[in-house]
């Protein structure tokens, strides 16, 4: 992707002006500047198009129960997440304001083992689920001083904060153990993915860039919502593609799957790790679809629960789109392997084999 | 993406979202309880992107084209930034599924033939009892969950009002209702078996006709394993509009 670059984060580097562009860069650089111009008008046409097809498209949807079935799924994990994704890009934009590298290095401690630990803890206050993490997140990311604990921070949030505690106290009604299992499964992610960041993470996987602040030549406001709108549009559009996976993979993934997994632990564990990852479910909701499916066993159940919040396929995309490709497919299967196993491990000790 | 194309598509966003909340169309999606949400998520959206392009037409009187340079956001790579710039694009899909399409409320159909179980290994306790009156209304999922789990017994020889669909199965009609947790993501399929003297006149209604049955659950139908259905002794059939929000 962009290997061919010996320094990709100079800022500044790659900033193409079309006036000292010259030799093969020309055409290239022309060919986005004409594609600039040009998406306005595409997308005026694309609203005029759409509208006048609209009743065709309504009508063949509804015609197909696949494609309407699809199409309502879609539509729901995404009007489900964008409530709290503008909570989250509101918060990001605050940070972007308020909280700069340095002030946020003076609150954690100096000791990367500790601010991990701090950043967990802190995640239970972000009463949201996991969409507005992902740029709140980035935001505390920021140049990568302190990722380990933004990462922390963004696996603990929408698995530990009280609204998600509260559902899942709710969902097992007289099984607190449960609760207690979610939690502590979960922050023993988070702080194992921290960890493993500050001791293995590699800046360079961040391909994605901040739009720079803009903080000394303009007013706070103006900052504030150029980074909400920036986070927004990225986050969101990830997003996008994160509920069509979801929708695709609800009308393909056979129920009967889950109806056979009566008494299998491992298999129940797996089937459930990569159920949690296909369906996408808001952390929110999770604990009371896990709790309907009572043909599962306990443990496997945890394992959907812990996983869930901490990655999915739309969490995947929304992290390749504020973090980095080369970011999302390292940091996406081994945060599923750490959850997965956690889950596991915690669940029998809290919970039994039995289920 | 151009930033002015970019500004217009947010604008969408929040004006699809505002669509869905006034019109009502959101609770096929999602709980009607997120509407005061869903709402201020327009608001906020809406906001934005007028901002944004109150900013750049005062910027342009200012600065000539300056603002229209999309690419100040990402100082990174050509190739990136070209990738980047039309990832925004995406935005345009639930602009047109929310307002053009507009996708129906989830059918029966979309889910699998399969028994849909309400839970009865968590702990079995006591319920608070239902409405006073001739015959309260009580959800489907409410009455699967109390059939299964409630000791209390708060449903024995109670007449209740149970709204729904009919759902012709081989052996008999079944009331069903879609229920949702979150968004149209969780839904399951609720159902109660209808039995007795006038299950005749649902079954004798096409598949998917709403209805209004009074009836009593039959004590014990749902005890005992986990997949059990509860059964509702009819004593009468109403059919009805189907309503605003399909979903329990």
């Amino acid at each position: 992707m962009v290997s061919t670059l010996s320094s990709p984060h100079r800022p500044g580097a790659a900033r193409h002006h079309p006036a000292r562009c010259h030799n093969g860069v020309v055409p290239e650089v022309k060919r986005a500047e004409l594609s600039q111009k040009l998406s306005m008008p595409v997308l005026v046409a694309a609203m005029v198009a759409f509208a006048l097809l609209g009743s065709t498209m309504r009508a063949a949807v509804d015609d197909s129960d696949a494609l309407s079935t699809a199409g309502t799924i879609f539509a729901g994990v995404f009007v489900q997440a964008l409530p709290f994704l503008a909570v989250g890009v509101l918060l990001s934009a605050l940070i972007a304001v308020f909280v700069t590298p340095d002030r946020l290095a003076r609150w954690l401690p100096k000791r990367p083992a500790a601010a991990v630990l701090v950043a967990a803890a802190g995640g239970a206050a972000l009463p949201g689920c996991e969409c507005g993490s992902v740029p709140v997140a980035r935001r505390l990311f920021g140049e990568g001083a302190l990722g380990a604990a933004a990462l922390t921070f963004m696996l603990a949030a929408p698995a530990i904060n009280p609204v998600v505690v509260v559902s899942t106290v709710v969902a097992f009604p007289g099984q607190p153990q449960m609760v207690f299992a979610r939690v502590g499964a979960s922050l023993v992610t988070a702080i194992v993915m921290g960890l493993a960041w500050s001791r293995w993470g590699r800046a360079e996987w961040i391909t994605r860039r901040l739009p720079r602040s803009t903080s000394g030549q303009g007013p706070r406001w103006l900052t504030f919502t150029e980074a909400a709108r920036h986070d927004f549009i990225q986050a969101g559009s990830y997003l996008v593609i994160g509920a069509a996976a979801a929708a695709a993979l609800h009308v393909v993934v056979p129920d009967w799957l889950i109806a056979h997994l009566a008494g299998q632990l491992l298999l129940g564990v797996l089937v459930m790790a990569l159920l949690a990852v296909v369906l996408a479910l808001c952390s929110e909701a999770d604990a009371f679809v896990a709790a309907s499916l009572t043909m599962v066993p306990l443990v496997p159940r945890l394992v959907f629960l812990v996983v869930g919040p901490a990655i999915d396929v739309k969490l995947f995309a929304m992290q390749s789109g504020m973090f980095g490709r080369a970011f999302a497919i390292r940091f996406a299967p081994a945060t599923f392997v750490v959850a997965t196993v956690s889950a596991t491990v915690i669940g029998l000790l809290v919970l039994g084999g039995g289920g | 993406m151009s930033r002015e194309a970019e500004n217009t598509l947010l604008l969408l966003v929040g004006i699809a979202t505002a669509m869905i909340t006034i019109g009502g169309a959101f609770t096929r999606y999602v709980k009607p309880s997120m509407l005061p949400w869903l709402g201020l998520t327009a608001a906020v959206v809406i906001g934005l992107a007028l901002v944004a392009m109150a900013v750049d037409i005062r910027r342009g009187v200012a600065h000539g084209d300056h603002g229209d340079h999309g690419d100040h956001e990402n100082p990174g790579p050509h190739g990136d930034h070209t990738h980047r710039g039309s990832v925004a694009w995406l935005l345009l899909l639930p602009v047109v599924v929310l307002i053009f399409i507009a996708p129906p409320a989830l059918r029966p159909q979309a889910f699998p033939p399969s028994v849909t179980a309400v839970s009865t290994d968590v702990l079995r306790r006591e319920f608070p009892p239902i409405p006073d009156g001739r015959a309260p209304e009580v959800a489907v999922p409410e009455v699967m969950v109390r059939a299964a789990q409630d000791t209390a017994g708060t449903l024995d020889n109670r007449l209740i009002t149970v709204v729904g669909f009919t759902l012709r199965e081989p052996d008999g009609v079944d009331l069903g209702r879609v229920a949702i947790v979150c968004c149209a993501a969780d839904a399951r399929l609720a159902r109660i078996h209808l039995r007795g003297p006038a299950a005749a006149e649902a079954a004798a209604l096409p598949d998917e006709t709403w209805v209004r049955v009074e009836g009593t659950v039959i004590t014990g139908s749902a005890d005992g394993d986990s997949t059990s259905i509860p059964t509702l002794e009819v004593a009468k059939v109403t059919p009805i509009d189907e309503p605003a929000n399909t979903y329990a």
